[in-house]
């Protein structure tokens, strides 16, 4: 070997170690920050996907904020938050697919629930198996929770407590209100928000003239709705999702279908129904878990639903709807819940969450035996100008109940 | 319903008879026709129902690139290959189209709405019965373009026996990429005129597709009036069913209907042998 190629094999030599130690000074810098991470399995493609994209903000929100405060506080350590997101295509077996692989190989700390009721009910049996603390954002109904699971958790009010002040209202202010018809969804939470409206409106006197269900994938209402002008009914509810319910009253224009109070579920809520909806959608009255309208001081990294509100409108330019701020929310109770253990340990954090009662920017979160929330009032609203109000309760109420839609 | 579905099919059934390619992108192009109408509606003031020519001719260039540049080149192969590459196509599209304008509903209103008509008891919307007189008008088109013209009459040809209509001088290439793009111009007509009463998102593309698949085997496949009748045919037969045993039977009755005809009339109502 010359001397030219050993200087050469010693110059290399040196511009390697030189690389090495540097990526080992940089991979030991990166090892030094804390992070915790939890595992999302959500619907980003595929049919529920507008729905698995709320859900993303809603966390992406909450890790964003909680980071840029310190992180969550482990005893005294700070740790940053780190989502991790899988996809599964808006098919379920897919999502208990992944939410095993979150545990198993991601290796996550703790995990959120898929979208919507369905999912999660069939993923909860993995969270229980590995005994992962899990926040589900997006169910409501209760046959999700009585499955004897300790590990599961839900920021939604079982469907009855989204019916029951709907009548109870109508029945005060509206007495004009004998018959009801009601139009649902064949679909596990459409189909169940029905059924709860049925018996809140039967147990008040209301006599429920029309209960129909239409296909999921119905292109046309017509003659379901010309039943429904037949039996002169003075409150119609409708349930199903934004694409059927703007089809619906556009129909319920187009055929003169009328009545003093008409209820959507769930589609008011969200910005896009009243935008497409446009001018049929005034007087339109709907029940919702959360409100950006409601007023709330929380101990939640957040503060307060108005900065909740800001925070949101700053990185999305738009205004948080409940799916949205149900997923938020289930960040910050995983913050508090770890930042009251001290610990990262499933079991212990399980504990905090199942005694937890505290205030967040959401409204006051107490869970029940099962696991789903019991603390909460969801609001009554109604859609006046262009724009959601709040009627009910009393004390956070924006407006009074309008009677009549076009 | 039955003229809006008679548009939405016809497309799909010149495609399927013609070339012997299922295409799954049939929905998400009515779903363009539909983003086309609205955008022209929203910008630039025009009417739906006039802004038909231009999502036509978006989807014409669209359809043809896809034919020519890609669906060519495996035309041969068995329907399974053409079937799977327009899924892939169709994923593709779709969700570009989700990144392009968000999974989100739209939905056209009218300045000036054009009301409805009551006739003998009967309530009809009137855009309704304009889109559906309009698609009745736009498929009548079709048809005598086919039968009269010489282009018309090289698709039916090509349609009929392909090595025959070679011979005969015809450019078959040239046809298929034509009689795609035809279902394209068909597809973005149907997307306008249903702009006026469906929301609009990408992810309605696969109910349209169910309808037209549901229409061609009622119809007959590759026949323009079989398109018609069968569009006509579901939309009676689903208002039917939801008068007589409730809407959520409404498309179980087609779908049953759907079942018969395949068992004992593969080839639908105006269809012919061979072409089932």
């Amino acid at each position: 070997m010359t001397r030219s190629s050993v200087k050469k094999c010693l110059g290399k030599g040196m511009v390697f170690l030189a690389v090495f130690f540097l990526v080992a000074s940089l991979s030991t810098g990166q090892a030094a920050e804390r992070v915790i991470t939890i595992g999302a399995p959500l619907p980003l493609t595929g049919p529920l996907s507008p729905e698995g994209q709320k859900q993303a903000q809603g966390y992406d929100l909450w890790a964003e904020t909680a980071n840029k405060a310190g992180g969550v506080k482990v005893a005294t350590e700070p740790y940053k938050v780190k989502i991790v997101y899988n996809d599964y295509q808006s098919n379920t077996p897919r999502a208990v697919q992944l939410a095993e692989k979150l545990i198993t190989e991601d290796k996550v700390n703790f995990t959120f629930s898929p979208f919507g009721s369905g999912a999660t009910k069939a993923a909860s049996g993995v969270s229980e198996k590995y005994g992962m603390p899990t926040i589900a954002a997006t169910a409501s109904s209760e046959e999700v929770y009585n499955q004897g699971y300790r590990y599961l958790f839900g920021t939604f009010t079982p469907n009855p407590t989204l019916t029951e002040p709907l009548s109870d209202i109508v029945k005060e202010k509206v007495p004009a209100v004998k018959k009801v018809a009601i139009l649902a969804r064949n679909d596990l939470f459409p189909l169940a928000i029905a059924q709860c409206m049925d018996a809140s409106a039967k147990k008040r006197g209301f006599d429920v003239v029309f209960f129909e269900k239409y296909a999921i994938g119905t292109m046309d209402h017509a003659s379901a709705l010309t039943q429904i002008r037949g039996a002169q009914p003075e409150w119609i509810f409708a349930t199903g999702y934004i694409n059927d319910l703007i089809l619906i009253r556009k129909q319920m224009g187009d055929l003169k279908v009328s009545a003093p109070v008409l209820t959507m579920i769930a589609g008011p809520a969200y910005k896009e129904f009243v935008d497409a909806a446009g001018p049929l959608a005034e007087n339109i009255t709907s029940a919702s878990w959360w409100h950006p309208a409601v007023r709330y001081k929380g101990e939640d990294v957040f503060g307060s639903t108005e900065n909740y509100n800001k925070l949101f409108r700053e990185k999305y330019g738009i205004i948080p709807d409940y799916a949205q701020a149900s997923a938020s929310v289930a960040g910050c109770l995983f913050q508090i819940a770890i930042e009251k253990a001290g610990t990262l340990d499933r079991k212990k954090v399980r504990d905090t969450l199942a005694s937890m009662n505290v205030m967040t920017f959401w409204g006051p979160v107490r869970f029940g035996e099962t696991g789903q929330i019991i603390s909460l009032k969801p609001p009554v609203f109604q859609i006046q100008k262009g724009t959601q109000v709040v009627i009910f309760p009393p004390e956070i109420a924006q407006a009074k109940l309008l009677v009549g839609v076009k | 319903m039955g003229g809006l579905y008679a548009c939405i099919a016809v497309g799909f059934s010149l495609v399927w008879g013609v070339l012997n390619v299922i295409n799954i992108l049939h929905g998400t192009f009515i779903v363009i026709g539909s983003y086309a109408a609205y955008f022209a509606y929203i910008k630039l003031g025009i009417h739906p129902l006039l802004s038909i020519p231009i999502a036509a001719a978006i989807l014409f260039l669209l359809a043809y690139a896809f034919q020519s540049g890609m669906i060519n080149k495996v035309i041969a192969a068995p329907v399974l290959t053409t079937l799977t590459l327009t899924f892939g196509l169709d994923l593709f599209v779709n969700n570009l189209l989700i990144v392009a304008f968000k999974a989100d509903y739209r939905k056209v209103i009218l300045e000036h709405p054009l009301g409805v008509l009551t006739l003998a008891g009967i309530t009809i919307p009137v855009d309704k019965l304009a889109a559906m007189g309009l698609a009745l008008l736009l498929t009548g088109l079709l048809f005598w373009v086919l039968d009269a013209s010489r282009v018309g009459r090289a698709i039916v040809a090509v349609r009929m026996d392909r090595e025959a209509a070679a011979l005969m001088g015809v450019k078959v290439k040239k046809i298929y990429a034509l009689t795609f793009a035809i279902g394209g111009v068909m597809a973005g007509a149907a997307g306008s005129l249903i702009s006026l009463i469906y929301p609009i998102s990408p992810l309605n593309s696969l109910p349209f597709l169910g309808k037209a698949f549901v229409i061609c085997v009622l119809g007959g496949l590759g026949s323009v009036p079989g398109a018609m009748l069968g569009g006509l045919t579901l939309g009676v037969l689903e208002s039917f069913g939801a008068l007589a045993f409730g809407p959520e039977h409404a498309v179980t009755l087609s779908f049953i209907t759907l079942i018969l005809f395949l068992l004992f009339r593969p080839t639908g109502i105006m269809g012919k042998r061979g072409y089932e």
